[in-house]
């Protein structure tokens, strides 16, 4: 199937706060609560619509555990969107957000969307962050904030779909340069041929170029 | 045979002492502590042993000093008939009977001598060997990240090649990080269990050193008491020249003297 669009996401947070259940669940429409501890980065793709145009998302859901922290570095390169999650029932993955922020912030490229995802939205009797913590933290930083649950599946195709919106949003207002791949957005095959044409020196720096 | 490249690579790093992934090297922080724990233990068991050698070799000569000592003193007893003669008649016996019971102390440090020593040789050596094939996964493990690191920089999940060639890693990955967790809890638990059996094997061997010093120093405590009260009628000998030996405060002695001359 041809796309539109391929937006290209990470999924980034703390071990064990659901981030490949987050991406099964999108993908698959399924949850399990045993997963295996993540290895590198694992892959998601799935198609989706904005504003009659197929999109791809492409997914790439990295590995929390701290030992892998300088190879999933690598993976946040050229990505347009992604999405940092936090556990609600373990403050600690909450206090750790900064720290992601900071490590998304400085190894991608300034216009990726980030979302804020606290998840495990449904075990509320264990939760230890408020919703409004969070909802504070993603307008200090200027972020999207969304709470999920993996496992009933509430929010978690607004959470993938919002940002892509944001990202389509973006590329109208012309924010992104979507002939630079180094945005973490291609032009699907059968949109816009003479860019595809195009030698890779010739981008033009015009911000609304190639864009519908 | 890619992976040995990096295997390699990885050993001679570490075995360099260049500077490891901050957060690899965190990651393992708990594993490095209990480490540091092992060679402690490795370490002051050693230490202890040679000590409990030379502790043993200086009871042993100073129980022979001991001995000659109160020899001498019982000789020279023997020719002098004053009460001084007497006096160092009955020190000197006290003194040889001392310096004999003074080597029963040897018995219960020879014991703790050999329980260090074969926990040393059994637990420690298990133990190390553990933490040395621990070593050999941990270096297999953090090659096998080098190399996913490495084959990430240019990764594309929609290049089947790409894709194939990261897989393959990832399953390595996978097997050495498994691997490596196993020997990590090994190692763990092993140092756990190793300083409480050091704990036991102290509390055991040492009670009996505890109760000979005990015994012994009662007993030769109570048989010098015994020898200076019977002395407490003689004549005090004044000291002239080595003058600490006096155990009388000089003040008082003359104080009394002048009483008494004021008499």
């Amino acid at each position: 199937m041809s796309y539109a669009y391929l937006f290209k996401y990470i999924i980034i947070g703390d071990t064990g706060v659901g981030k490949s259940c987050l991406l099964l669940q999108f993908t698959d429409k399924r949850f399990q609560p045993v997963h295996d501890l993540t290895i590198g980065v694992e892959f998601g793709a799935r198609m989706i619509t904005i504003d009659n145009k197929l999109i791809k998302l492409q997914i790439w859901d990295t590995a929390g555990q701290e030992a892998f922290r300088s190879i999933t570095r690598s993976y946040y390169r050229g990505a347009a969107g992604a999405l940092l999650v936090y556990d609600i029932t373990r403050r600690e993955t909450f206090n750790h957000l900064t720290t992601w922020l900071e490590d998304a912030r400085q190894h991608s490229n300034s216009n990726m969307v980030i979302m804020l995802i606290g998840n495990k939205s449904d075990l509320e009797s264990r939760r230890e962050v408020k919703k409004e913590e969070g909802d504070a933290f993603a307008r200090e930083h200027g972020l999207i904030f969304m709470e999920t649950s993996a496992r009933t599946a509430a929010n978690v195709e607004e959470a993938f779909i919002n940002t892509a919106k944001e990202i389509y949003e973006k590329i109208q207002e012309g924010v992104f340069d979507i002939n630079n791949e180094a945005n973490g957005i291609k032009i699907g095959p059968q949109h816009s041929p003479s860019n595809a044409s195009l030698p890779p020196g010739s981008q033009s720096s015009s911000p609304s170029s190639g864009c519908c | 045979m890619q992976h040995q490249y990096w295997v390699t690579k990885e050993t001679v790093f570490r075995k360099l002492g260049k500077k490891e992934d901050a957060y690899i090297v965190a990651s393992d922080a708990e594993l490095d502590a209990k480490l540091e724990l092992f060679r402690s233990i490795q370490d002051s068991c050693l230490d202890l042993q040679r000590i409990i050698d030379k502790y043993q070799e200086r009871i042993c000569l100073l129980a022979q000093e001991e001995n000659s000592m109160g020899r001498f003193l019982k000789e020279c007893g023997k020719q002098d008939k004053t009460g001084a003669g007497n006096m160092m008649l009955g020190v000197g016996r006290t003194m040889s009977h001392s310096g004999q019971q003074r080597l029963a102390l040897r018995m219960p440090l020879l014991r703790l001598f050999q329980e260090v020593e074969t926990f040393r040789h059994r637990a420690i050596e298990d133990t190390w060997k553990t933490v040395q094939a621990m070593e050999k996964s941990r270096t297999e493990y953090r090659a096998s990240l080098s190399w996913m690191k490495d084959i990430s920089q240019e990764l594309d999940p929609d290049t089947y090649k790409q894709l194939e060639k990261f897989r393959k890693v990832q399953d390595h990955v996978k097997m050495t990080k498994a691997r490596f967790d196993r020997y990590k809890l090994d190692c763990l638990q092993k140092i756990d269990l190793l300083a409480a059996a050091r704990c036991n094997m102290f509390s055991h061997a040492l009670i009996t050193y505890h109760n000979t010093m005990l015994q012994f120093a009662t007993a030769s405590a109570q048989a010098f008491t015994t020898v200076g009260d019977s002395f407490k009628d003689y004549q005090r000998f004044e000291f002239n020249h080595v003058k600490e030996l006096s155990e009388i405060k000089p003040e008082e002695n003359s104080t009394n003297d002048q009483e008494q001359d004021d008499k």
